[in-house]
């Protein structure tokens, strides 16, 4: 019966008003949220050990401020709920990140991973792929539908011109888009089990960190709408949504 | 248009982790579920059977009690907050959950016998078995010591006689706790649909609460077995300590109500031009907005607090009177400013505002009229009752 992780990632609520404060992001009055991808994921490992037993941990990386995105999973029915965090490290890069999940997924004796295709915060799809390249693992990502075999899984991923039906072998790295499934919802019996569940807490030894972020800037406001009145302004209203704005 | 929900005061800091977990898996599924059906439900005049089977699977059904009886155990902040979110949804879906929690498994939890709990409180908490509750007559609302409902030992059984009135989900339950006097005591029992003798019509006609099922008890010599009386509760006490759980529930529910229509209120002002600006830019609506975020953060102060007080037992029913009291009250002024803030939309069902309104006519007389928790308060001042005298 399979080890089962699922990663997942505290990232400010979708709807949050993201702010910046000098040079840096102020993420100080946000709600926080699981990563929304990571719901897909969560719920994907769920229906594998339905399908084919084991055990299922969810993983988080991050100070005791990400707990709750391991209740969250725990409230859901995960086993184990493990983050992964060494009081002197501060802000990781994507090497850091996946060399320190990849050392806890080790421990662990993990077999498959679930994760995200994307964290709703950087957005960079990188976490999946680079635990897949650092245990030597199968690498799937973006699927869009899941099926369980004895010996793996046999998962649905777009393609430009359709969908590629990909038998895969395990041990994998599966990362998960939205719409295949429905992520559970957790019950009040569930919620009293995370309250009681005990979140393990693993170090790793990370390498040293290459890169540093010099600042952060907000997105270019949009452009004011144009407002257009009177028939006489027909032509021209068609011809901005022919020309410039490509809809018709 | 994303829910925000108005705390002014950080209520949210205030409560544990798991609480807030719980009313947020409760505001999901309003937001998913019921807020996209609910006005067809009302048009339809019926409670959606798949809303109760939820409640069920969510774990809310009379989750303060022990989890040995398949419940939660949770605390009754825990409740509070559940309640708020179901009305903010729809004040018949709070109903449909204060009856199964308050009125009809809270009397079997607290008054049944053991055997009578493990056989009725899992099913119930789980939603396979819905109950209802039975205290209010045709003639005897805000004074039901002097019901005629009544019950006779027959030996090997009871016999009921009389009707109940104004029952939430009383055609659609399984269970019913019906309170009748035998030999002059108020007395608890429990009633089950196919009992001889018992029928529970619907009624018909509602202007409010049109998404929850309303209606009669009758018992015609129903005949039920002697092991369904409750055994641990003589005399009033029984119903008004299950009246005092929903009345609580009451008190965060209306904050629910309150929110929909403030949320509906501020989004409309913002988005609605008139004279060139936004009316949210004129100082006459903001006065109606600020009155109402100043009533909401009372009323959830006013919850909050109760409910600390009665998670540590230290409360007295006089408190939970001027919750119940002052939240309803709060909530109804606030949809019909809401109400006046929309101009005419605000009465089409595009709008929660209407809905909200008319449900809260309801929730401000049933379980204890305004003017009656006037008077507890009043007697607690006084020392003076003033709800019988001798003409």
């Amino acid at each position: 019966m399979p080890e089962i992780a699922v990663l997942v990632k505290r990232v400010p609520d979708t709807n949050a008003k993201i702010a910046i404060s000098g040079d840096r992001v102020d993420l100080s009055s946000v709600k926080w949220v699981m990563s929304p991808y990571d719901e897909f994921a969560l719920e994907a490992a769920m229906m594998h050990k339905e399908s084919n037993g084991g055990t299922v941990t969810a993983i988080t990386l991050g100070t005791p401020d990400c707990d709750k995105v391991l209740k969250d999973a725990k409230a859901i029915g995960v086993d184990r709920i493990v983050r992964v965090w060494d009081d002197s490290w501060s802000d990781l890069d994507s090497n850091q990140v996946q060399s320190a999940l990849v050392s806890a997924l080790k421990e662990l004796s993990t077999e498959v991973v679930y994760c995200g295709k994307s964290a709703a915060d950087t957005g960079a799809s990188s976490t999946g792929p680079g635990v897949a390249e650092r245990m030597g693992w199968a690498s799937v990502s973006n699927i869009i539908g899941i099926e369980f075999e004895d010996a793996g899984v046999e998962v649905l991923i777009p393609r430009n011109i359709g969908n590629a039906r990909t038998g895969v072998s395990l041990p994998a790295v599966i990362s998960c888009d939205k719409g295949f499934c429905k992520p559970r919802k957790p019950n009040v019996k569930g919620i009293m089990m995370a309250k009681r569940a005990q979140v393990e807490v693993l170090g790793a030894d990370i390498p040293t960190s290459s890169i540093n972020i010099v600042s952060h800037t907000p997105p270019p406001q949009k452009a004011s709408g144009q407002k257009f009145e009177g028939a006489g302004n027909v032509p021209t209203v068609v011809a901005a949504l022919r020309n410039d704005a490509n809809v018709i | 248009m994303v829910y925000e929900a108005l705390d002014f005061y950080d209520i949210e800091s205030e409560c544990t982790e798991e609480e807030i977990m719980v009313r947020d898996m409760v505001r999901d599924w309003v937001d998913e579920e019921v807020i996209p059906n609910i006005e067809a439900a009302c048009r339809e005049g019926r409670f959606p059977e798949e809303w109760g089977k939820a409640l069920g699977e969510m774990g809310v059904l009379g989750m303060t009690i022990d989890e040995k009886y398949g419940c939660a155990g949770m605390s009754y902040v825990a409740y509070g907050l559940v309640c708020q979110e179901l009305e903010r949804g729809d004040s018949g879906l709070r109903s449909f959950a204060s009856v199964q929690g308050s009125l009809a498994m809270f009397p079997i939890s607290a008054f049944g016998s053991e055997e009578q709990k493990m056989h009725y409180l899992p099913k119930m908490a789980s939603g396979e078995w819905i109950g209802c509750f039975g205290l209010t007559e045709p003639d005897y609302g805000s004074n039901p010591g002097d019901m005629i409902t009544k019950a006779s030992d027959q030996g090997d059984h009871y016999l009921l006689n009389g009707a109940k009135m104004w029952i939430t989900n009383g055609t659609v339950a399984d269970v019913a706790v019906v309170w009748a006097k035998l030999d002059g005591v108020i007395r608890g029992f429990i009633v089950e649909k196919n009992d001889p003798g018992f029928s529970a019509p619907e009624m018909t006609g509602k202007h409010s609460l049109k998404a929850s099922v309303t209606s009669e008890l009758v018992f015609q010599d129903c005949k039920i077995p002697k092991d369904r009386m409750l055994p641990s509760v003589k005399g009033l006490k029984g119903p008004f300590s299950c009246l005092n759980n929903a009345r609580f529930g009451i008190s965060w529910g209306a904050i629910g109500s309150a929110q929909a229509c403030f949320h509906s209120a501020k989004e409309y002002a913002l988005s609605r031009i008139q004279f060139d600006h936004p009316i949210a830019s004129y100082q006459l609506v903001q006065n109606k907005l600020s009155w109402m975020l100043r009533e909401i953060t009372k009323g959830q102060l006013l919850a909050l607090n109760l409910g600390r007080k009665k998670d540590a037992g230290t409360w007295i029913p006089e408190q939970i009177s001027l919750a119940k009291m002052n939240n309803v009250d709060m909530a109804l002024e606030i949809a019909r400013m809401a109400r006046d803030i929309h101009g005419a939309n605000g009465i089409l069902d595009e709008y929660p505002i209407m809905r909200h309104m008319a449900n809260l006519e309801s929730v401000k007389t049933y379980e204890g009229t305004h003017d009656i928790h006037n008077l507890i308060i009043g007697r607690w001042i006084t020392g003076i009752q003033s709800f019988t005298r001798t003409l």
